[in-house]
Parts: C-alpha cells; sequence; structure tokens
C-alpha cells in the first residue's frame, strides 16, 4: 500500500508537471502570438513547441536544483543520525558533519537537533566520571574490606562483630576457634545458635539494646574442646554511623563488636596473691596470737610464780624473734624477686662455705641430738657465687633437714664435682615427702608435715634457697625423697673454671 | 537417810566434777596459752598436735567441749569436725574453732553445716576464749581452782 501511494504520488507529480509544462508552453507561446503576425498553424506549432521546451528546460532546471538540496539533506540527518554519543566529545558536536547548505529550510531543525546531540554529549561526559568516580570508590571500599579482614584474621585476640539483629557479620580465625564455630556456614548467621556461651549472647544483647554507644566489659569463662576452661575479658562496643545519610548503614548503627583478651594468666596471678596473701598474714598471726596470749596471761596476773612468769617471756620473746625471722625472710625474697637486690659474686671455695654452714646450723642440730655429718670432696671446688647469699640457701637447706629429721637421726651434707658442675646436696633420714610434697615444696609457705618440733620455721626458707641457687646463681636445686626414708636436696651450680 | 539412787549420785558427780575441755592445735605455745588458762579455771584440759590425735583422744574420753585449730598437719580441724558429725556418738559435740585463716574460710557454713558453735579468729584473747566457753558449757561460776 505504501510503495503503491508512493508510485501513486509521483504519478500524480509528473501529470501535474506534464499539465504545468504545456499550460506554460500554451502561453509562451500564446504571448509570442501578440507581437508576431500568426497566420499560419505550422507557426503557430512551432512558437508552441518553443514555448513548451523553453518551459520544460526551466522545469527540469528548477526540479534538479531542488533534488540537489533534499539529498544534502538527506546526506546531513543521515551523518547526524549515525554519530556514536558514546565515542564523542564535545568538540566534536561543534563541528557538524555534512553541513546543510546556507538558506537551506531544515537549517533551524537541524540546530536544533545539533543542540540536543550537544547536550546529550555532555550528560554522558557527566554521567561517566560520575561512572568513573563511583568505580574508584568501590575498588577502594573492595581493598578496604579486604585489608581489615586480613588484619582481623592475623590477629592473635578473638575478634566478633554481629548487627542489630544478631547475626554475625564479621569473625576471625581466633573466635572461631575460641567459640567453635564456622562463620562461613551462609545456613547460619545468628549469634545465639552458633555461639553456646549465655553470658556472652546476653552481653551481645544488652550492648545492642543501649541507645548510646559505650563499651561494656565482662569477664567470661569459656570452655574449650577439651573442657578446660580460661578466662577471657570482653570488651563490647557498640558500633554507630553517625552522621551517615544511607539508609542501610543507618539502620545498621545496633551493630556490635567485640574484643576478647585472655585474662587466665591473670587470673591465676590474682588468685595466687590472694593465697600469697593470706598466707602470708596467717604466718604471721600465728606468732603474734602467741605474743598476744601470753602477754594477756601475764597482764591478767595468771602467771603467779616468777618461773612460769619466766616462761611466758621467753614464749613471747622467742614468737617476737619468729615474726622478725619471718619479715627478713619476705624481704629478702621480695628482694631476690625484684632484683633489687645487689649481687656481688666472686670465685670462692665451695667446701669453705659449706662448712660454715654447718657450723651456723649445728647448735639447731646438737638441740635435737642430730648427727650433722660433713663429707665434702677434697678437691678444692670453685664456685662464682655471692657468698652471703649461698651461705643463706646451704644454711636454709641444712636448716629445712634438722627440723624434718626426728630426735637421733642424721643430716649428711655432701659436696663433688659431677658432670663438669660443682655439686652439694644435704640429705636426711627425716619424713621424707610424697609426690606431690616434692612438686610443691619449694612454694611460698608450702607446709609438708608439720608438727610441734618445727614450729620455728617460715614456710620461706626453701623458696628463697631455690631463687638464690637458680634465679640469682643460674644453677638448680632439685628435690629427690621416699615417704618415711628421707630426703636429699642437691644443688649443682656451673663450674667457676669453666666461666672464668 | 534412804540411799540416792544410782542415777542421781551419777548426775550428783558429774555437776562436782570439772567439764573436760580437748584442746587441739599443732603451734605448741597456742596450745600451752590455752591450756594455762582453761586449768586456772579449773577445766579438765587434754590436748592434742593434730586432728588424729585429737580424734584418738575423743575416742577414749568424750570431752564437753572440744576447741581446735582449723591448719594443721595429717589431719586438720575441717576434716575433723566431718569425722565428729559423722559419728552418732559425736555428732552433737560442741565444737569451737580457732584459727588465724582469713577469708577463704566461710564461717556460715562451718556455723550451719558442720554445727561449729563459733569461730576464734587467731590472734586471740585467753579471757574471753574462756568466756566463750563457759558460756557454752554453762558454767556461771568458774569451776573450782
Amino acid at each position: 500500500m505504501k510503495l503503491f501511494a508512493v508510485n501513486g504520488s509521483r504519478f500524480a507529480s509528473l501529470s501535474s508537471l506534464g499539465a504545468l509544462t504545456l499550460s506554460a508552453g500554451w502561453a509562451v507561446a500564446w504571448s509570442v502570438g501578440l507581437f508576431v503576425p500568426t497566420g499560419s498553424w505550422p507557426v503557430r506549432l512551432a512558437l508552441l513547441g518553443v514555448g513548451v521546451g523553453l518551459s520544460g528546460g526551466c522545469m527540469a532546471l528548477w526540479i534538479g536544483l531542488q533534488k540537489r538540496r533534499c539529498l544534502a539533506a538527506r546526506r546531513h540527518f543521515e551523518a547526524i543520525c549515525e554519530l556514536d554519543f558514546c565515542g564523542l566529545s564535545i568538540g566534536d558536536a561543534m563541528q557538524p558533519p555534512a553541513p546543510l547548505p546556507t538558506g537551506h529550510p531544515l537549517e533551524s531543525v537541524s540546530r536544533r537537533l545539533l543542540d540536543v546531540y550537544r547536550d546529550c554529549i555532555q550528560r554522558m561526559q557527566e554521567l561517566k566520571h560520575t561512572r568513573t568516580a563511583w568505580e574508584i570508590r568501590y575498588r577502594r571500599a573492595v581493598t578496604e574490606h579486604e585489608r581489615i579482614k586480613s588484619i582481623f584474621s592475623g590477629l592473635a585476640e578473638p575478634i566478633l562483630a554481629v548487627d542489630d539483629f544478631g547475626d554475625l557479620v564479621l569473625a576471625n580465625a581466633a573466635v572461631e576457634e575460641l567459640l567453635h564455630f564456622d562463620s562461613n556456614n551462609p545456613q547460619q548467621r545468628a549469634l545465639d545458635r552458633l555461639v553456646h556461651c549465655e553470658k556472652l549472647v546476653a552481653l551481645f544483647a544488652a550492648t545492642s539494646q543501649r541507645k548510646t554507644s559505650g563499651r561494656r566489659d565482662e569477664e567470661i569463662e569459656i570452655a574449650d574442646e577439651t573442657g578446660q576452661t580460661r578466662w577471657y575479658r570482653v570488651t563490647a562496643d557498640k558500633v554507630t554511623a553517625q552522621g551517615e545519610k544511607d539508609e542501610t548503614v543507618a539502620a545498621e548503627s545496633g551493630s556490635v563488636v567485640a574484643v576478647f583478651r585472655d585474662i587466665s594468666e591473670q587470673k591465676v596471678l590474682q588468685r595466687r596473691n590472694a593465697e600469697f596473701v593470706s598466707a602470708v598474714s596467717h604466718e604471721m598471726k600465728t606468732p603474734l596470737a602467741g605474743i598476744k596470749a601470753y602477754v594477756e596471761l601475764l597482764v591478767d596476773g595468771d602467771a603467779e610464780d616468777e618461773e612460769t612468769q619466766e616462761e611466758f617471756l621467753q614464749v613471747i620473746n622467742s614468737q617476737a624473734d619468729r615474726l622478725e625471722r619471718l619479715v627478713d625472710n619476705m624481704l629478702n625474697l621480695a628482694r631476690i624477686e625484684a632484683g633489687v637486690v645487689k649481687v656481688s659474686k666472686e670465685t670462692r671455695s665451695l667446701n669453705e662455705l659449706l662448712e660454715e654452714a654447718a657450723n651456723v646450723v649445728q647448735p639447731a642440730a646438737e638441740k635435737k641430738q642430730i648427727r650433722l655429718a660433713t663429707e665434702l670432696s677434697p678437691m678444692y671446688l670453685g664456685v662464682l657465687a655471692d657468698r652471703d647469699m649461698l651461705l643463706q640457701s646451704a644454711i636454709n637447706l641444712l636448716s629445712n633437714a634438722v627440723k624434718y629429721t626426728p630426735d637421733g637421726g642424721t643430716v649428711t651434707l655432701r659436696s663433688r664435682m659431677e658432670d663438669g658442675r660443682v655439686r652439694f646436696e644435704v640429705e636426711d633420714n627425716g619424713v621424707g615427702l610424697d609426690e606431690e610434697d616434692c612438686r610443691r615444696v619449694f612454694e611460698k609457705f608450702y607446709r609438708v608435715s608439720k608438727d610441734k618440733d618445727m614450729a620455728g620455721g617460715t614456710g620461706l626458707g626453701l623458696p628463697l634457697a631455690k631463687h638464690i641457687v637458680e634465679d640469682v646463681h643460674g644453677g638448680t636445686l632439685a628435690v629427690e625423697s621416699t615417704p618415711g626414708q628421707g630426703s636429699i636436696f642437691s644443688v649443682t651450680m656451673p663450674d667457676a673454671g669453666q666461666l672464668t | 537417810m534412804p540411799p540416792k539412787c544410782p542415777a542421781a549420785q551419777k548426775e550428783q558427780l558429774e555437776k562436782t566434777m570439772p567439764k573436760r575441755i580437748l584442746l587441739c592445735d599443732d603451734e605448741i605455745h597456742i596450745l600451752r596459752a590455752a591450756e594455762f588458762k582453761l586449768k586456772r579455771a579449773g577445766y579438765d584440759v587434754r590436748t592434742a598436735n593434730n586432728g588424729e590425735e585429737a580424734w584418738q583422744a575423743v575416742g577414749q574420753q568424750m570431752p564437753d567441749i572440744l576447741i581446735t585449730d582449723y591448719q594443721m598437719p595429717r589431719l586438720d580441724g575441717f576434716g575433723l569436725v566431718q569425722r565428729l558429725r559423722a559419728n552418732p556418738e559425736t555428732e552433737h559435740l560442741p565444737v569451737l574453732m580457732l584459727t588465724a585463716k582469713g577469708f577463704e574460710l566461710s564461717h556460715e557454713e562451718l556455723a550451719e553445716r558442720w554445727n561449729v558453735i563459733a569461730v576464734i579468729a587467731k590472734p586471740f584473747s585467753p579471757r574471753e576464749l574462756l568466756q566463750s566457753v563457759n558460756e557454752i558449757l554453762e558454767v556461771r561460776e568458774p569451776a573450782a581452782t
């Protein structure tokens, strides 16, 4: 139909053009006939032919010109239509392809079309800039996320974050290992299902429900897979996206991040401190109790005769001495532990030191009819030692042996060179120690089997000796024992010859 | 005069006999001070150096009251109280605890669960110890010295 219509229109146009040409030719012939005598038909016809020819030529010229303008417009608009909006710049838009002839009726249409075209180019450029900016931000965010993730994964301290719905957002490897869960499981994100620790879940919930940000600390005991527990201080903090315009980010403002710090060692230290204070208090109160009780008996006049009064005064004196020894030992131990004690090491004869120690302990041994035997090496044994301190540790070991040996027993002091090291040992045939006693005998205030004969002990003699031998002199102090048969406390120290 | 019946005689005898106290402590000077004060007040005082000795002493002769230290070798004061309470013959024996132990000792548990009448802290006053013993044994007048 369209084709027919086009052909029909062209036919109509050609017919019209033919009629117009004939009319023009007749009009030309008629006009010429007014001035030229026209008597004959041939002349008239010739004039008509000339007229038709002239007007036809004019028409053909006009049609040719029109066709040329149409073709120029067609090329112009086709070129515009084929333009690539994405690949051209504003500069390209200022110089349109195949320009229209001057005065062309479609010039204004073309101008407007080019304006639109330039506008589109400009918008396209803006969009390209915006897209580039977003791509940069996105890449930065991804890099940042990966960096934070990598830092979190590498942290030794467990870290856990949840959103305000209580779903897992972030968890590092340390927290997964601690709480035994897999954070990569997309099916299970709810914290209260992943973690089987009510106190921890409650801490997260309480922190999330707070309206303001602020840290909450809680000490939580967490069991590992073997059932052994460790103490953690969990610091939970609410994450608020302040000034964030994005609604989705703002909605996550109830997120909570928690850091776990292992405080098991601290707890053990606290417990040991408390036990130590309790032990010190007990050891100080015992002689104080004696002093106070006997003073009161004297004040109340309960001791009527001089002999009893003398006895009570002696008890008070001995208990005061005991208290003094306890305080001295505690201070010595504290000084050595704190490293503030002045140590002056010189190469000395071990045997001379041991003989001196034996002389100090001899009276106490005699009091209990204990034989103090010395079997010292005939060789010179050199040790690089602080004289007073090593002497103190030897005295402590000998006194301890005398205390735990029943009346009439034997304490033997030996020295020798063994495996390139200097060794001395104190052997007794006393009550002996069981396995646990051997393990704990060097703990402060640890008492193995206290009885009335060792009331003067402070519970610090052996720990002090161990500190002196091991921490100050780099030696070793060990114990071997058989319950009921006795114990051997042995000290080994580097040979002074090797040190110099 | 009609002769008194044996029960009445026994009761009279018990009234006139000094009350028996068992003292248990591993610190010999503490033992001596408390023993001295209580003996002067007329009590029949026996001593033990640890829980085991005290347990044996209770088996030989039942005291009217036991005064014991807490921390002792072989058998401590708490172990001794547990043994006493597990035995029907000694479950009601009045016990006073004398100790230098601090916060780690639960006085409430000792009183409520183990029926320890009082826990006296060291350093202690022998005078106050005697008063407590008098109150527990309901001795208004000190026994004859």
